[in-house]
């Protein structure tokens, strides 16, 4: 065996060119895909944690049945008690803040002009925690409790024409079908350019305490949004927070932000679908440059391989040569690949793929996507797939010519001229 | 004792529709030491007969027995075993492995027949080229080597496992005539000192000047089989 391995080791370097080209192609198709993968497992985190960031945080408790009306977002649903439910946390050490919100259908009026938007109402003192809308403010500043001011997403600011300073009008739905609503006029604090193109274009934030006056809500809220100090530790925290809530009087549901997200877990699915015709391609790219060059390996040493079988060289050993060394350049490329695409993938999660030279607008198309920087997650599983998948790949294409190798007749094969 | 016997032996190729009888109904026996040439024009079936000596080729009616042992319808597994511990070549071209040196190349026989000792395999392996004559040339690959000189390798080579039979097919033609005697009289040393039993095909004139035995064939059947007078 460590003969047939030598024989196949420095076969690899007998036809240089061929070895380079094929190494070539595996080490950058490979690379390439592995910096692929790099970019869309980094365009998911980064657009989960948006998602967590702006608008869902990592739990929500919601009374009963309000989940499943959540499109309609609706007013009838409330957690009655939010301060008993967060002094009932207040002990948890997991839990790095929890904000008493109520998210209302609304529309905001300048001048002619009139959009619809969601309201969220915040407390301002307990969002940071939270949130990241406040590392966003772009202009002005963020909201004091009980001030009659609101922070208006960015895209919704340059669609109105509304700067901070300005005044303009909230008309807040109690009910869309009835058409019930109430109107408050109000100056713009702040605007926020979060990283979520969502909340920039559809979102406006007021204090809580005017929301709760102008919904006739008293105490109540729409839910409780809870930021944990680890995510790995959800599951554990949504269990001791039901716990918790097992003990009061109203039925409570927590629910976590992936299943907030499922619909854009399952785009994400959907798209790594798609997704796994990169490595479709990669695969077919490496495998016809193994086979190729195997081929030609096989069509030049024709009359070595009718020597090997006169020497009593068994078929196996004789395919084994050549699975070995279409195997030892798949592995060199693997390697190669995934110093490619360890490289940049570094640079990806360093420095991020921009795409602001397509303009602000991109990210009207891209609502989910990060702002303008995409940027890679590297994972070890990352490179690992691609040196196995190079690995394989290469056994597998190694085999044909392997086979045309052994189904050659030893005497046709020694009167073969090269 | 018998080395190899041929009964009667056809060999019909099939090309397309068209049948190629190679060999006639052949029929000899090799005897064990002997340094035997089979000589002939081109067609005449020479190399049809190397090849079933050497268990690469089956005959399409007779008998081959390989010391007393009928080898004729053994599967193809089984003659390459036969090969593998039996027969050595020696060919036209060497067909020396280039990625190899010559060390490498005269120890891969050893290594097919399971000799696993490293050392008592570099052992023999330098014994034998020392013996040939490439004492200096251990660690050469064979594009550093004359031709001559990578015949001497492959005689190595073939000799090394020492086989029952060594089986040479125009062993001389790619050489000029000097290193080509050159050849024929190591072979014919190795021959004498060690016993073993050489066949070589050939049309030149010198070769045949070297067998001790000479069977000539003309269309596929056997025109004359003599000893000859030592050179």
């Amino acid at each position: 065996m460590k003969m047939l391995f030598k024989l196949a080791f420095r076969n690899v370097f007998r036809y240089k060119r061929r070895t380079i080209i094929t190494f070539s192609a595996i080490s950058y198709g490979l690379g390439l895909m592995a910096v692929g993968i790099c970019l869309y497992n980094g365009v998911d985190t980064h657009a989960m944690d948006n998602i967590i960031d702006y608008q869902t945080s990592h739990l929500k408790i919601l009374a009963s049945g309000y989940f499943e009306e959540k499109d309609e977002v609706p007013l009838e649903f409330t957690v009655d008690e939010p301060q008993e439910i967060k002094s009932l946390l207040k002990d948890n050490q997991d839990i790095r803040g929890i904000e008493s919100r109520v998210l209302f259908q609304a529309s905001i009026i300048s001048g002619m002009d009139e959009l619809p938007c969601l309201g969220v109402a915040i407390e301002p003192e307990v969002n940071p925690l939270v949130f990241k809308i406040k590392d966003s403010i772009i202009d002005g500043r963020f909201l004091e409790p009980s001030e009659s001011k609101i922070i208006l997403g960015s895209g919704l600011a340059r669609d109105l024409g509304l700067k901070v300073g300005d005044d303009c009008t909230l008309r807040i739905f109690f009910s869309i079908e009835d058409f019930i609503w109430n109107a408050l006029d109000l100056e713009i604090a702040g605007i926020a350019k979060t990283e979520n193109p969502m909340v920039n274009r559809t979102t406006v934030f007021i204090p809580l305490s005017l929301a709760q006056e102008a919904l006739s809500l008293e105490n109540r809220v729409t839910e409780l949004a809870i930021r944990i100090e680890d995510r790995n530790k959800l599951l554990k925290v949504r269990n001791s927070i039901e716990a918790r809530l097992a003990t009061l009087d109203k039925d409570y549901e927590v629910v976590s932000f992936e299943e907030y997200a499922s619909d854009f877990k399952e785009l994400m699915r959907l798209r790594s679908r798609m997704q796994a015709l990169i490595p479709l391609m990669m695969i077919l790219i490496a495998t016809l440059g193994i086979v190729n060059t195997m081929l030609m390996a096989v069509m030049e040493r024709t009359r070595e391989i009718g020597m090997l079988a006169a020497m009593g060289m068994r078929k196996k050993e004789v395919m084994l040569v050549f699975i070995f060394e279409g195997a030892l350049i798949g592995i060199f490329g693997s390697i190669a690949a995934c110093i490619i695409g360890g490289l940049g993938g570094w640079w990806l999660e360093a420095k991020g793929f921009s795409l602001a030279f397509l303009g602000e607008k991109i990210t009207d198309i891209v609502s989910f996507m990060p702002m303008v920087v995409y940027k890679g997650d590297l994972t070890a599983g990352t490179l690992l797939f691609t040196l196995i998948l190079g690995t394989v790949i290469s056994i597998l294409a190694s085999f044909y010519p392997a086979y045309k190798a052994v189904k050659l007749d030893p005497i046709q094969a020694l009167r073969h001229v090269g | 004792m018998s080395i190899a016997k041929l009964e009667n032996i056809h060999k019909v190729y099939h090309i397309g529709k068209i049948e190629f009888p190679a060999l006639r109904g052949i029929s000899f026996s090799i005897e064990e030491g002997e340094f035997l040439s089979i000589a002939g024009p081109s067609g005449s079936g020479k190399t049809t007969v190397l090849n079933l000596l050497g268990c690469l080729d089956k005959p399409s009616q007779g008998k081959i027995f390989l010391e007393e042992k009928d080898i004729t319808a053994l599967p193809t597994a089984k003659l390459a075993d036969v090969r593998r511990k039996n027969i050595g070549f020696i060919f036209q071209t060497f067909n020396l492995i280039p990625v190899l040196t010559a060390m490498e190349n005269v120890e891969f026989p050893l290594i097919l027949k399971g000799q696993h000792d490293p050392k008592e395999r570099h052992r023999v392996t330098e014994e034998i080229l020392t013996e040939v004559g490439l004492k200096d040339f251990l660690h050469r690959r064979p594009n550093e080597m004359s031709g001559g000189q990578q015949q001497r390798v492959a005689v190595a080579r073939a000799l090394v496992k020492k086989p029952k039979l060594v089986l040479a097919d125009e062993p001389t033609a790619n050489l000029d005539s000097v290193t080509g005697e050159e050849i024929l009289q190591l072979m014919l040393e190795l021959n004498q000192k060690t016993s073993t039993t050489f066949v070589f095909s050939t049309h030149d004139r010198m070769v045949m000047d070297f067998a001790r035995r000479l069977i000539r064939l003309r269309d596929g059947k056997i025109e004359s089989d003599q000893k000859v007078k030592t050179k």
